[in-house]
C-alpha cells in the first residue's frame, strides 16, 4: 500500500502510479477517465471531420482556423475538380481491383498452404516452413530494389500483375490459417476419409466451413493493408494511369493545389477503408490482437 | 519420418511410399511457393549480384566488386541518413510504446462506452498515409492561422514553421505517426492486459499486494513479452519511415528528414544508381536485423514468465 501512504511525494510519477493502482475515490477516477479520453477522442476524430467539411466548402484555397464546421453552401465543387483535373477516378479502380484481387487470391492461397502445413506430411514440410518463417522477418523495404529490378527486367513495371504479385500469398495469412486448422479436432478429417473424402475434399467441404470467420479477419486486414500500401505500388508504377489512389493522391498532395481539391481527394481516399473498417471493426481488432498475441 | 533409418531392402520402398503420400500435398502449396520464389527469393538472391555492379539498368553495367560499399564510407549524406533514421526511431518508439499503453489501461476499465472509444482511437490507423499527408499537411502550415499554429496562438505560442523547419520536420513527421499508430498498439496492449488471469490479482491482493504494488508485481511482469514485441515491431517499423517523408517533406528541408529508405528511393530512381541503392538496402536489412537481434536478446522476447 506504499502509494497510499499519507506522506508519499506527490511527484508526477506517485501521482500516475497512485491513479493507475485502486483508489478509494472512484467517482473521480471515472470523471478523469472520461476528460482524458474525451480529449483523445476529439483529437482523433477531429481532423477528420475538418477534412471532411473543407472538402465540401466552395472555393477555400487556404485552411485556415477559425473555421465553420458546416459550410455554406455545401458544395461538391471540390469533387467536381478533382475528378476533372487529375486521374482519381482511374486511381480508385485500380486500388479496388488491386485490393479486391489481392484479398481474394491471399485468402485463398493461405487456406491451402495452411492447410498442408497443418495437415499435410510431405517431403520438405520443416524446410519450407522455416523459409517461410525467414521471410517474414525480413523487412520489405530492403527488398523494394530488388524487386523494381527484377520487374523491369520482365517488363512488369506498370502492371497489374506487378500490384497484385506479392500480394497473391500471405505468409502471416499461413500461419494463421494453419493456426485455425490446428484448433479443430483431426476427427473430422479421420471421419471425412471414412466417407471416402480424399484430402481436397476434406479442405474444401469439411474444415473450410468451418473457418469462415477467420478468413473473414484474414481477408478485411488483407484488404486494408493492400489498400493503404504505398512504397511498393509507388515504385511499380511510373505511368500516372496504373497508380493506385494513395500514390496518386501522394502526387497531388506533391503538387500544392487548393485545400478544398486536397481535402477532396483525402475524403476519396478515406471513405473506402472507413467503411470496411465500420462495417468489420470486430473482424479487425480481433485480428489485431491474434497477431499480438502469438508475437 | 524413420524411412531414412531402415534396413536397405525396406528403405527404397518406403521412400517411395512416402514420395506417393507426399504428392497430394504439394498443389496446396505451389502458388505460395511461386509467389515466395519470384517476389522474395530471386529479388533476395538478385540484390547481392546488382551491389556488385555500378548500373542505372538501361546502358550502363560495370562491375565495380565491393565498390559500392566502399562508396558508403563517403557518403555524407547517407550518414546523416543514418543518423536522421535513428533520431526517428527515438522520437517515434518511445512515445508510441507509453501512449499506446497508457491508453490500453484507461480503456481497459470497465466503463460505459470503453468500446467506441477503441474504435475512434484505432481509425487513424485504417487510414492511409496519403490521407494523412493531405489532411496534416494543412494542419501543419507555417501560417499563423493554420490549424496547429492557431491553437499555439491561443495558450500564447509563437507560430511554429513545423515541416518547413529543420529542427521541427522529423519531430513533426514522427507524432505524426505516433497519433496514427498509437490505437493499432493500444489493442495489442488491451489483448495482454485481458489476458492476464484473475486469479493472480486475487492471490496478489491475499498477499497483501494492492495498487501500484499489484501491478508492479504482477500487471507489469506479465506484460513483458507484449513490451519486447511492441518495442521490436515499433523499432523495425520505424527505421522502414517512407510515406509520411516522400509526401510531406520529400526529405527535406535542406535534407532533415532523409532517412536511410529515403536515401535508398532517392538514389535508386532520383540519380538512377541502381547498384548502389541494392548496397544500400543491404546494409538496412543488416541495420534492421542487428538492431532486432539486439532487442530481443536484451528483452528477452521468448522467456516465459508463466
Amino acid at each position: 500500500m506504499s502509494s497510499l501512504r499519507p506522506q508519499a511525494q506527490r511527484s508526477p510519477l506517485t501521482l500516475l502510479r497512485v491513479w493507475i493502482g485502486f483508489q478509494p475515490n472512484q467517482g473521480l477516477r471515472t470523471v478523469i477517465t472520461y476528460l482524458l479520453m474525451g480529449v483523445l477522442a476529439v483529437s482523433t476524430v477531429g481532423p477528420f471531420i475538418i477534412m471532411l467539411s473543407v472538402s465540401l466548402t466552395q472555393n477555400i484555397r487556404f485552411l485556415l482556423f477559425p473555421i465553420d464546421l458546416i459550410p455554406n453552401p455545401i458544395t461538391l465543387e471540390n469533387f467536381q475538380l478533382l475528378f476533372d483535373r487529375t486521374l482519381a477516378l482511374r486511381w480508385t479502380y485500380n486500388s479496388f481491383y488491386v485490393a479486391l484481387v489481392s484479398t481474394l487470391g491471399g485468402v485463398f492461397t493461405s487456406t491451402m498452404a495452411g492447410y498442408a502445413f497443418a495437415r499435410g506430411d510431405f517431403i520438405g514440410r520443416n524446410v519450407l516452413f522455416y523459409m517461410f518463417v525467414g521471410i517474414l522477418i525480413m523487412p520489405e523495404t530492403a527488398l523494394i530494389i530488388p524487386q523494381y529490378i527484377m520487374l523491369s527486367d520482365l517488363g512488369l513495371v506498370n502492371s497489374y500483375t506487378a500490384l497484385i504479385g506479392p500480394w497473391f500469398a500471405s505468409i502471416f495469412g499461413t500461419f494463421l490459417m494453419r493456426q485455425q486448422f490446428l484448433s479443430i479436432p483431426r476427427d473430422y478429417d479421420d471421419a471425412a476419409r471414412i466417407d471416402g473424402a480424399n484430402i481436397f475434399d476434406t479442405w474444401l467441404r469439411v474444415l473450410m466451413p468451418q473457418l469462415v470467420p477467420a478468413m473473414v479477419t484474414l481477408g478485411i486486414l488483407r484488404f486494408m493493408g493492400n489498400w493503404n500500401s504505398f512504397l511498393y505500388p509507388l515504385i511499380v508504377t511510373t505511368k500516372a494511369e496504373m497508380r493506385t489512389l494513395p500514390v496518386g493522391l501522394g502526387t497531388v498532395a506533391r503538387s500544392g493545389g487548393d485545400a478544398g481539391l486536397d481535402m477532396a481527394g483525402a475524403v476519396l481516399g478515406f471513405v473506402p477503408t472507413f467503411v470496411v473498417f465500420l462495417l468489420g471493426q470486430r473482424y479487425i481488432i480481433q485480428g489485431v490482437s491474434l497477431s499480438g498475441l502469438k508475437g | 519420418m524413420s524411412s531414412a533409418t531402415l534396413r536397405p531392402v525396406g528403405q527404397r520402398r518406403a521412400l517411395t511410399k512416402r514420395i506417393l503420400k507426399s504428392l497430394p500435398w504439394y498443389p496446396f502449396i505451389v502458388i505460395n511457393l511461386v509467389v515466395f520464389v519470384v517476389f522474395n527469393l530471386w529479388p533476395w538472391l538478385s540484390m547481392f549480384q546488382t551491389a556488385t555492379f555500378k548500373t542505372d539498368l538501361l546502358s550502363h553495367r560495370e562491375f565495380v566488386g565491393l565498390g559500392n560499399f566502399v562508396k558508403m564510407a563517403g557518403d555524407e549524406l547517407l550518414h546523416l541518413a543514418l543518423k536522421n533514421t535513428f533520431l526517428f526511431a527515438l522520437l517515434y518508439v518511445p512515445p508510441l510504446v507509453v501512449v499506446s499503453l497508457l491508453v490500453a489501461i484507461l480503456v481497459n476499465q470497465k466503463l460505459r462506452g470503453m468500446k467506441f472509444f477503441r474504435s475512434v482511437y484505432f481509425l487513424p490507423n485504417v487510414t492511409n498515409i496519403a490521407v494523412l499527408a493531405l489532411v496534416f499537411r494543412r494542419f501543419l502550415s507555417p501560417r499563423d492561422d493554420a490549424p496547429f499554429n492557431y491553437l499555439l496562438g491561443l495558450v500564447g505560442i509563437p507560430a511554429q514553421r513545423f515541416l518547413l523547419d529543420i529542427h521541427q520536420a522529423l519531430a513533426s513527421i514522427a507524432s505524426l505517426g505516433v497519433w496514427q499508430s498509437f490505437g493499432f498498439f493500444m489493442v495489442i496492449w488491451l489483448a495482454a492486459l485481458q489476458a492476464i488471469p484473475q486469479p493472480l490479482y486475487d492471490a496478489g491482493r491475499v498477499d497483501g499486494a494492492f495498487g501500484w504494488r499489484l501491478h508492479r508485481h504482477v500487471t507489469i511482469p506479465l506484460l513483458r513479452p507484449t513490451a519486447a514485441f511492441v518495442v521490436v515491431i515499433t523499432t523495425i517499423g520505424a527505421l522502414q519511415e517512407f510515406g509520411a517523408i516522400f509526401i510531406l517533406t520529400g526529405g527535406g528541408p535542406v535534407n532533415a528528414t532523409t532517412t536511410a529508405v529515403y536515401h535508398i528511393y532517392s538514389q535508386a530512381f532520383n540519380f538512377t544508381r541502381f547498384g548502389y541503392a541494392s548496397a544500400l538496402s543491404i546494409l538496412l536489412f543488416v541495420i534492421i536485423l542487428v538492431i532486432a537481434y539486439v532487442q530481443n536478446r536484451y528483452l528477452k522476447f521468448d522467456e516465459e514468465v508463466y
